[in-house]
């Protein structure tokens, strides 16, 4: 059953001391199965930015524990994070942030390069691949900074996926796209998960995105809802 | 497959290449200046030395009178006694240094020895009819004197070698000959402490810039100043010594010292101002070179704190993506130390320009044609190193406030 799991929560729980403590997470416990895709939703403030940023392993400072991978994460130091993160998670953020400086096709190779699993070559012709599935394979010999807010953000989405990790986290990935590319999005989405076994978390406000995907978790005023399905 | 560290790096230096070129140009002037000023330090640096080098050996070996003996009748009841000597006079029973041949051999063994002078040196007076002037003169080992000094390079007319051969003829100073209103084929008359008197022809007229040297020295064959003493073919009052860095003296002084019975004395002792100022300007240079260093330090300083603060949403994303703080760090150390590598061989090249024009600029001092510059391979690889370093401290602290950035706090934004 274990093998099951690909991120597991216990009892999460986050302040922010500026301008005054205010408990942001209050004592969250969740599971997520490998292969599952789960939209995180909830009002704006509501804490799922923050979740996520604790869920990536980019926060540390946070009370509780956060298990990815069989892999226990809390106590970890930085370094062991970072190599944790390259490894094992993708992570799309909010506004599409790339490196302005580099081609498309180097933004999408940068996680790949710093893993150094496969040589150049092989992360070339992977990169061009998930840009093509991405529908950007024109796009690759570009400067990112040329590309339209859509496009950005599906080349961030392509360099989550180049190192294939266990778990893709998204913050509203899809924010930025028309309906057409977001069903697009959603759709590699699912494909990953079910036929690839990667797990998928997002946070959206796409009520429509979030129905489809495997289970919704709401959050309110930094706690989970009960589930409604 | 080149780190990807490296890749980013080159991608930020050419990507802001104003703001690169501008700290490069920091180094390459701070280089520059400190080649530059070092050079121009040690070339005028060099040129004192060698003056003074035209009438100092780097050791000199010379019989210093015998020490103070007059005191008798302590020597037998002891220092209770009280004694009381008038007008005690004082018996040199050696005049020069004796047993020359074993001394010689002694010192020519030493491996860095390059070349030994004898001298006969006799205090006289030169005169030319009612004109007199004191003065020392030289009977010198024609060759080996001008391996220790140089002075055929300072020969003003006539020529030095041609005293081999001449055993009435003398090369005088400069400053004699004005003052003795004497010329090539003049006669010279001079007159010993002992009250010989003999005429000498000038063959010869030198110039050191030393002025004392100029005013009151002449040279003679070594055998005609041993004729005029009466004094065997062995007899000689100095040994000039010269070595092949006239800055380490102490060895070989300490080796010869215990075994020659006589004053060995290094340059250093004999003329502290010099050794004294060498030391000084030396200090000096490299304060001022430091500092310059040091100002181009800050400005890579700025000027990487500045690109820091610029990409700090790139250092997030990188951390973001799995880069580590050391991997951060690289990405702006390197960016430093190409600055440096490039700005350093640039400076260096422009130091040697600079020192090359300056050499030229005409200045007539002290037999000087042009402002005088050294070129040591030292200085530049020395310039080199600081630059690198001043680099590195200057790229590592703001490199290193990157690797600390919390890709979280700015990512939320
Ligand atoms: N750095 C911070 N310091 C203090 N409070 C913060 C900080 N960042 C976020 N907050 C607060 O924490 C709460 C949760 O913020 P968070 O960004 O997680 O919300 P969110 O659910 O992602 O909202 P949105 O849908 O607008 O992105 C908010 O009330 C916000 O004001
Ligand atoms: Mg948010």
């Amino acid at each position: 059953m274990e093998n099951d799991i690909a991120l597991k929560a216990d009892h999460i729980v986050k302040y922010f001391y500026q301008p005054e403590p205010f408990k942001v997470l209050k004592d969250l416990s969740f599971e997520v199965k490998k292969g599952e895709f789960v939209s995180l939703i909830g009002k704006s403030g509501s804490g799922k930015s923050t979740l996520l940023y604790v869920l990536s392993t980019m926060d540390t400072d946070y009370q509780g524990e956060l298990v990815v991978n069989g892999e226990k994460l809390t106590g970890q130091s930085l370094n062991q994070l970072a190599a944790f993160r390259n490894k094992h998670i993708g992570f799309v953020f909010q506004f599409h942030y790339l490196l302005p400086e580099f081609h498309v096709l180097d933004n999408v190779m940068l996680p790949a390069m710093k893993l150094k699993k496969l040589s150049r070559a092989e992360i070339e012709a992977k990169a061009y691949d998930t840009l093509k599935l991405l529908g950007l394979a024109d796009q690759a010999l570009k400067q990112a900074s040329k590309l339209s807010g859509g496009q950005q953000q599906r080349v961030a989405i392509a360099r989550a996926l180049i190192n294939d990790p266990a778990v893709i986290m998204g913050d509203e990935p899809t924010g930025n796209l028309d309906s057409k590319n977001a069903e697009i999005v959603f759709d590699i989405f699912r494909q990953l998960s079910h036929e690839r076994g990667q797990t998928i978390i997002t946070v959206t406000h796409d009520d429509d995105f979030a129905g489809k995907s495997d289970r919704i978790i709401e959050l309110s005023d930094g706690s989970i809802l009960p589930a409604a399905n | 497959m080149l780190s990807i560290n490296y890749k980013i790096a080159w991608v930020h230096l050419t990507s802001s290449l104003k703001q690169s070129i501008v700290a490069l140009l920091g180094v390459t002037f701070g280089i520059c200046m400190y080649v530059f000023l070092t050079s121009f330090v040690q070339g005028s640096g060099s040129v004192q030395t060698a003056l003074a080098f035209t009438s100092m050996a780097h050791i000199h070996i010379y019989n210093d009178g015998p020490a103070d003996n007059t005191n008798l009748v302590r020597k037998f009841y002891g220092a209770n006694v009280l004694s009381l000597i008038r007008n005690a006079k004082v018996i040199q029973y050696v005049q020069g240094i004796k047993n020359t041949a074993d001394i010689i051999s002694l010192v020519r063994q030493q491996p860095e020895v390059v070349a030994l002078a004898s001298e006969v040196n006799i205090d006289i007076f030169f005169r030319n009819s009612a004109n007199k002037i004191n003065g020392t003169l030289s009977g010198v080992d024609v060759e080996n004197e001008n391996k220790v000094f140089g002075i055929a390079d300072y020969m003003v007319t006539g020529k030095w070698d041609d005293l081999k051969y001449d055993p009435t003829g003398v090369i005088i100073g400069s400053g004699l000959a004005r003052k003795l209103s004497l010329h090539i084929g003049d006669n010279i008359n001079i007159l010993t402490p002992d009250n010989i008197s003999k005429t000498y022809k000038v063959i010869g007229v030198f110039q050191t810039n030393v002025t004392t040297t100029d005013n009151t020295k002449a040279y003679i064959n070594i055998n005609s100043a041993r004729q005029l003493l009466s004094e065997n073919q062995q007899y000689l009052t100095d040994l000039q010594v010269n070595i092949r860095d006239y800055d380490a003296t102490t060895p070989v002084v300490g080796r010869l010292a215990p075994v020659i019975p006589y004053k060995v004395e290094r340059w250093q002792v004999a003329n502290q101002q010099l050794a004294a100022g060498a030391i000084l300007r030396d200090v000096m240079s490299t304060a001022v070179s430091l500092t310059i260093l040091m100002v181009a330090g800050f400005g890579i300083y700025n000027i990487m704190s500045m690109t820091i603060n610029q990409k700090i949403r790139e250092i997030a994303i990188l951390k973001a993506m799995g880069f580590s703080g050391g991997d951060v760090t690289t990405i702006f150390l390197t960016q430093a130390m190409v600055i440096g590598l490039i700005g350093g061989i640039i400076g260096l090249g422009l130091g040697f320009c600079l020192a090359e024009a300056i050499n030229h600029i005409p200045f007539k001092v002290a037999g000087q044609k042009t402002l005088p510059m050294t070129y040591l391979p030292k200085d530049y690889v020395m310039a080199f190193i600081f630059g690198l370093v001043t680099t590195l401290i200057a790229g590592y602290l703001p490199a290193r406030r990157a690797s600390k950035i919390d890709p979280v706090t700015i990512i939320r934004g």
